[in-house]
């Protein structure tokens, strides 16, 4: 079992928690211009990288609250626990964020005003 | 012909169901007494920290600056849930006009007072084997040098959700939902046979 580190609570068996899937998906505006195959990646395609993979999860038998997880999927090792709307700080979460194929894509670009 | 209801009484003595006496199995005292508090006042209370200073005579306490730690004024309770999330436990009957004091010294800034009186319950645990008992279905670390009192946290017991408030070395407050409270007073009891128990009245606080 994995012993993940709540950035309010302190360290917790990973029973108390939900795992809310891959992280930093921006949700294209509503009037967008994207194709719906762009759309369908925002929509359906998540990512399984063997290595770095930057989460959600959600302490859901405690406070209750959402925060991101850089976690290496081969090792297990949680490497950066930070909270909602920011950004990765460690060297392995910056590279696994800038390295994602969602920094190029048509829906991320949808998701903010320009 | 419409089927018969059961009978409830011995579908509950088919599943075991625990009597509100278990003495020691060597003798002497149980180690174990639970009390259920559930008619004590409940009220969450979601805020920024801050406001602690504008609402603290009121209160009583300051709100909890720690994360799962409790303050203590009298009867009363300010449980830390969460960053801007507090649950307060008053005497019976005092969540009412507690809640429209909050309300209105807060008016001005963005927050919640809801009573959940009827939504939790509270139950109290006190004797020797209590921290062994806990222990059982709880992951924390219950040891005395570790969990002490003015301490809280939310988790899972027997799988259930509660939070656990400690009171001292062997006194314990375990809140949970009140649909839940039947659940975790049997595994109770059923993980305290071993220590004896004693199941008291419903009492005030």
């Amino acid at each position: 079992m994995l012993q993940l580190p709540c950035p309010y609570c302190g360290p917790r068996d990973e029973l108390e928690f939900s795992c809310g899937g891959e992280a930093h998906i921006s949700r294209p505006l509503a009037h967008n211009k994207i194709s719906d195959a762009d759309f369908g990646e925002y929509l359906f395609l998540r990512d399984n990288p063997k290595g770095v993979f930057l989460e959600r999860w959600r302490h859901a038998s405690g406070c209750r609250r959402w925060f991101n997880v850089v976690r290496d999927t081969v090792s297990h090792d949680i490497l950066e626990v930070y909270a909602m709307g920011r950004k990765p700080r460690s060297s392995a979460g910056k590279n696994a964020y800038n390295n994602s194929w969602r920094r190029t894509s048509a829906a991320e670009a949808a998701a903010v005003n320009k | 012909m419409a089927q018969a209801h059961p009978d409830i009484s011995a579908l509950e003595a088919q599943a075991g169901r625990l009597p509100d006496q278990m003495p020691h199995p060597d003798g002497g005292s149980g180690g174990i007494v639970f009390t259920d508090l559930s008619t004590c006042g409940k009220l969450n209370l979601r805020c920024a920290s801050d406001v602690s200073s504008q609402i603290i005579r009121f209160l009583g306490a300051s709100l909890p600056d720690k994360a799962n730690s409790v303050t203590t004024s009298g009867e009363r309770r300010i449980i830390w849930l969460g960053p801007d999330e507090y649950l307060v436990l008053v005497k019976t009957g005092e969540e009412d006009s507690l809640s429209s004091i909050i309300s209105s010294a807060l008016s001005s800034q963005h927050h919640a007072a809801t009573i959940v009186t009827d939504a939790l319950a509270c139950l109290q645990l006190d004797g020797p084997a209590v921290r062994d008992v806990l222990a059982k279905g709880c992951a924390l670390d219950l040891h005395d040098t570790k969990f002490t009192a003015g301490m809280c946290a939310q988790t899972l017991l027997a799988s259930a959700s509660i939070t656990l408030l400690c009171e001292g070395d062997s006194s314990f407050r375990i809140i949970c939902r009140t649909s839940f409270l039947d659940y975790v007073m049997a595994w109770l009891k059923d993980a305290a046979c071993e220590y004896g128990y004693y199941v008291t009245p419903q009492s005030n606080i």
